[in-house]
């Protein structure tokens, strides 16, 4: 598993290292240790994995490969540690190893702005170089490129005033596999020896690697430790629950609301063209030739001046332009979100839970960057239910595993009321207590962290209202599920009661007083005194079909007559292929049933069977009915809600239909990012189940 | 029916406990939930018999019928008991509230939980069919307690025959052990030489008072109650109050469940409410150690306890400590914040309490000696 399949286009290797630009920061290293992640023993070894673990999720994606990482480490004598890390990445071409292991890199070209997990490290030259100076081990590197016949081994050393690598043993040779013995036909293995300790917990390797794979459901991990004596200590596996690659992003300019003085004055300096006007139309997202003209008006600067001669001030003036023209958002598309129902695999694949919820927001703009929110919640299982909840954090698919409290997704998670959401929240103060894991995901092309560190990610207004919105919505399916659990028991209780007990009741007086057996029907009817409504969802292996039986139990003295509603997640690919009652299509993902009446003391059961669907896509849903009186166990549809649906449906496919149309010309790049903006209002909307109780904030 | 306390024949019993049956059965054939009904068992629903002269339930009755699952299950659980007990009844056996709950494994859907379930199932019938627990051939877990002093009993042993003991000069040192079972058909009042019957909560006292020679000394015959006396040892000084008309001392530590213990002595238990009048003592008195002899004999103390305090605020609705005494100890005590144990008398030697405490306190109620 794991080479590009027929359709995905491979990057060519030689293009990504091409657009490393490199600065001279070597000696920084050692002076700055403490926020470059390499301050403890533990923490050093964590940082080592993250470096290449990241760094090899990143090359995959670029190159369209589903990510097989495995991470070896093993201890040696004293503190030493060895690291192996491998991947089935697009491998590194010869002439660059030098470059990516042996100097300082930013992720990408200098002005570009894009997504990448790259932002939050400084790389893997860091590993080598703590490597170096721990232990004086050089770093071996395996790299194998698809289009070479054999592979680079390598071992590299650094200069650490030059900022240089210096090679050494350098030869090529076929590179097998040390299991399988077959020839590996790309990706990049690296091996070093450095001081570092390995500890088990909330801050360990271990856990790392368990919040990535949460994140990158397409990609296989695997982790082994073994002990001086060779003993495997912690073995783990984490097995990709999906075939799909996140999505390409696009690099976008900066948008002048995220500029800052310092950095336009460089774009100034760097200019490649020679008249502002252009200057700014090239360099900016958001920018068009009204907006550019408007701009240097506001700011009082000649549209045909270059750019190289703008003095401070006059680029000051800029600045304060920038935030009076009213200038178009930048683009979105430039984010790569997980997507909610990969998420949930994801977290699936982590945790075993009872129910999980998660959602996708719409991109949103601060300051100029594009970001997005994502928010998962799982609640039961194997979750602990003392104590606080878990809380995962990420940024850009990264896990945070530092500072956890001063870091505005936390803050974000410990300024909602969890009470209502049915979570212990003593005082309502700190984070809520339960048998629950909270994940949050921010994706920006522009992160900002409290410090260097880049551990916790500090306050933004907007970026803790679209947390907070995130987390309702979730918070809201938690209480349903909750709900819908305790009505639930009730409903057992009762069956139990005059299933088992009272007729084990009527058989003991009878015996004890020599009596006849009294007729129960009677005493049934006026214990319970409703309808009940019993549904059960579940997973038929063989057939691969999700299936659903609704249970509906007339326990009234009279005879009833209901439509039954259920929700399902309709879509593309995704249909009902046994249906034991036929019914009709009430409207987008709602299906229902007009049942013959029910005669006081029968049950009907209604049965469907989708395909379509994986193991785990779903647990949960909501049983509505139509009629007189109550079901205990369903609700009452509301027809203004269906209504809405309905509509929100045909102006869904008339959007779809607009934006597809749009798709074909590829200059009309800000509708298109309009038009899917909207399609995700439209998914949003049909969501709305979510908000059948009426919130109040 | 006869009142409770009046021994039932076996078939009174067995017939006693067929009501419960047919009343849940009469109502099956009627169409309506099986029920039985019982006094609500709390504070809020105990109050002073004037007659008796102690605490008995009052008006208020629950219905435990068959509507909610918890409910049925204590419908079935009590026919499963009452088939048990005409079985025992029958064959001349009888079993402890913990065989019994043993036993319950076997009864399905009419199981136990807990151990606690089947002691309340116990007491439960006796109210409704106003038979004793004795009566249903099932015993408490717990023994009774011990006695010391010159009292003489008449207790039939396993034998059948009758044999006599002074608790003074055919016990040793650990005293007569009282049986579960205290009634006129298992033991007799045969003899007394004492003054008075002082129940002392704790061992450790019972035994500085044993050892220090107080039973003779003061004239009476003490009686250890483990905490919160078995029914038996309230039944057996309720009547050594009755038949030899001696007063009862109450001897404890001065904390809030020290309190109650005296209070289910002297008033009746909430628990069994439904036959206070054949195991409470009206009249018995509480000696100490009470909230002023912390002050008075300046005794080593602790810091009362949250749960401490609540007790207390809970014993001041409690309808059993309404009155002007109880009302004063348990207000000081709150405002001293502090509790003591009988032990801490020995900050004084091991003398103190037999040579000055209990002297000095008897003599307050006119038992000086």
């Amino acid at each position: 598993m794991g080479g590009p399949s027929g359709e995905i286009e491979m990057v060519d290797a030689n293009d990504i290292s091409s657009k490393h630009k490199q600065i001279a920061v070597s000696e920084f290293f050692e002076k700055n240790k403490h926020f470059l992640g390499f301050d403890s023993l533990q923490r050093s070894l964590i940082t080592a994995v993250k470096e290449s673990v990241d760094n090899s999720l990143d090359a995959c994606e670029e190159a369209r490969i589903l990510p097989e990482i495995k991470v070896e480490i093993n201890r040696l004598k004293g503190d030493d540690v060895e690291l192996i890390s491998q991947d089935n990445g697009p491998g590194i071409p010869r002439d660059a190893i030098e470059n990516v292991f042996g100097k300082f890199l930013l992720g990408s070209r200098f002005h570009a702005i894009r997504q990448t997990r790259g932002q939050q490290g400084i790389g893997i030259t860091g590993v080598v170089m703590y490597a170096q100076l721990t232990t004086g081990a050089k770093t071996r590197i395996i790299s194998k490129i698809a289009k070479d016949s054999s592979a680079v081994f390598v071992e590299l050393g650094l200069d650490t005033r030059k900022n240089k690598a210096i090679k050494s043993k350098e030869r090529r040779e076929v590179w097998n596999d040390d299991l399988t013995g077959e020839e590996i036909p790309h990706g990049l293995k690296i091996a070093t020896v450095m001081k570092a300790k390995y500890q088990r917990g909330k801050q360990s390797v271990y856990q790392y690697l368990r919040m990535t794979s949460i994140v990158n459901p397409h990609a296989t991990i695997t982790l082994i430790i073994k002990d001086r004596d060779g003993g495997v200590i912690e073995k783990a596996k984490w097995v990709r629950t999906s075939e799909k690659l996140p999505r390409v992003v696009e690099e976008i300019k900066p948008h002048p609301h995220g500029i800052q003085l310092g950095t336009l004055q460089r774009m100034l300096r760097e200019s490649e063209q020679n008249r502002m006007k252009s200057f700014l139309r090239q360099n900016f997202s958001g920018v068009g030739m009204k907006a550019a003209e408007r701009l240097l008006l506001a700011a009082e600067i000649d549209a045909n001046r270059n750019p190289k001669r703008i003095n401070s001030e006059d680029a000051k003036k800029l600045i304060d332009a920038f935030l009076k023209v009213k200038l178009l958002p930048p683009p979105t598309d430039c984010l790569s979100p997980i997507d909610d129902l990969l998420i949930k695999k994801g977290l699936s694949k982590a945790i075993d839970s009872r129910f999980a919820s998660t959602v996708t927001r719409l991109p949103a703009v601060s300051q100029g960057n594009p970001f997005q929110i994502e928010v998962g919640l799982i609640y039961g299982g194997d979750l602990t239910s003392d104590g606080p909840i878990e809380v995962l954090r990420f940024a850009n698919r990264v896990p945070l595993m530092y500072q956890q409290g001063g870091c505005a997704l936390t803050k974000a998670i410990e300024s909602i009321d969890w009470k209502r959401y049915g979570l212990d929240h003593p005082g309502g103060k700190g984070l809520p207590k339960g048998a629950a894991a909270v994940l949050i995901h921010l994706a920006s092309t522009n992160v900002q962290f409290t410090s260097e560190a880049k551990e916790a990610v500090s306050d933004n207004e907007e970026v803790f209202d679209e947390i907070r919105k995130g987390l309702l919505e979730v918070g809201r399916g938690l209480r349903n599920h909750l709900k819908k659990k305790d009505q639930r028991k009730k409903a057992k209780e009762k069956f139990e009661l005059v299933n088992v007990i009272l007729p084990a009741i009527a058989k003991k007086t009878s015996k004890i007083l020599g009596r006849d057996e009294p007729d129960l029907a009677p005493v049934i009817t006026q214990i319970m005194n409703a309808v009940f409504c019993e549904e059960e969802l579940g997973w038929d292996k063989e057939r691969k079909l999700a299936t659903c039986s609704i249970k509906i139990f007339n326990y009234t003295a009279r005879a009833r007559a209901y439509t039954i509603l259920l929700k399902w997640p309709e879509n593309e690919g995704i249909s009902i292929v046994e249906n034991s009652n036929g019914g009709r299509k009430e409207t987008r993902g709602i299906w229902a049933w007009r049942l013959d009446t029910l005669n006081p003391g029968s049950s009907t059961t209604i049965s469907v069977a989708i395909s379509g669907l994986s193991k785990g896509d779903w647990t949960d849903t909501d049983v509505f009915f139509r009629g007189n009186g109550e079901i205990i166990g369903a609700t009452k549809i509301d027809e203004k809600i269906l209504d809405e649906i309905r509509k929100t449906e045909a102006l869904s496919a008339l959007r779809k239909e607009i934006s597809e149309v749009n798709h074909i010309t590829p200059d009309t790049n800000e509708v298109i990012v309009r038009e899917v903006t909207t399609e995700n209002q439209n998914t949003e909307m049909i969501n709305v189940f979510g908000e059948y109780e009426e919130e109040v904030i | 029916m006869s009142e409770i306390g009046q021994r039932k024949t076996k078939m009174e019993v067995k017939e006693a406990l067929k009501g419960i049956a047919a009343e849940m059965h009469n109502k099956m054939e009627k169409g309506i939930p099986p029920s039985m009904t019982l006094p609500v068992r709390a504070k809020t629903n105990i109050a002073f018999d004037n007659k008796l002269g102690v605490y008995k339930y009052g008006k208020k009755k629950s219905t435990r019928d068959a509507t909610s699952l918890g409910s049925a299950r204590q419908l079935l659980r009590s026919l499963h008991v009452t088939e048990f007990i005409e079985q025992m009844i029958d064959a001349g056996k009888s079993s402890t509230l913990r065989e019994m709950y043993y036993i319950s494994e076997g009864w399905g859907h009419g199981k136990f939980g807990s151990q606690n379930e089947s002691n309340n199932l116990a007491e439960d019938l006796e109210i409704v069919t106003k038979c004793l627990r004795e009566d249903f051939k099932l015993r408490p877990e717990e023994d009774g307690s011990r006695i010391i002093g010159n009292v003489t009993f008449e207790e039939r042993n396993r034998k059948g025959k009758w044999m006599r003991i002074n608790c003074r000069d055919d016990v040793g040192d650990s005293g007569y052990g009282v049986p579960y079972n205290v009634e006129a058909e298992k033991l007799t009042l045969i003899e007394e030489d004492v003054d008075f019957i002082m129940a002392v909560e704790t061992g450790g006292m019972f035994d500085r008072l044993v050892e220090n020679g107080f039973d003779e000394e003061a004239r009476c015959a003490l009686i250890h109650l483990k905490g919160q006396p078995a029914r038996s040892t309230r039944r057996i000084m309720k009547r050594m109050s009755q038949e030899w008309k001696k007063p009862i001392i109450v001897f404890a530590d001065c904390d809030p469940w020290s309190f109650r213990i005296y209070a289910s002595i002297a008033y009746g238990a909430i628990k069994t409410a439904h036959i206070s009048e054949y195991l409470a003592t009206n009249g018995a008195q509480y000696l100490g150690i009470t909230a002023d002899d912390i002050l008075a004999y300046d005794l080593p103390s602790d810091e009362l306890t949250k749960q401490d305090l609540n007790a207390l605020n809970s014993e001041l609705t409690d309808p059993r400590f309404n009155t002007g005494y109880w009302k004063e100890q348990i207000n000081l005590m709150k405002e001293i914040g502090k509790k003591a144990e009988q032990q801490s008398l020995a900050k004084y030697g091991l003398d103190f309490v037999t040579d000055t405490y209990l002297p000095e306190k008897l003599a307050g109620i006119g038992l000086g000696y």
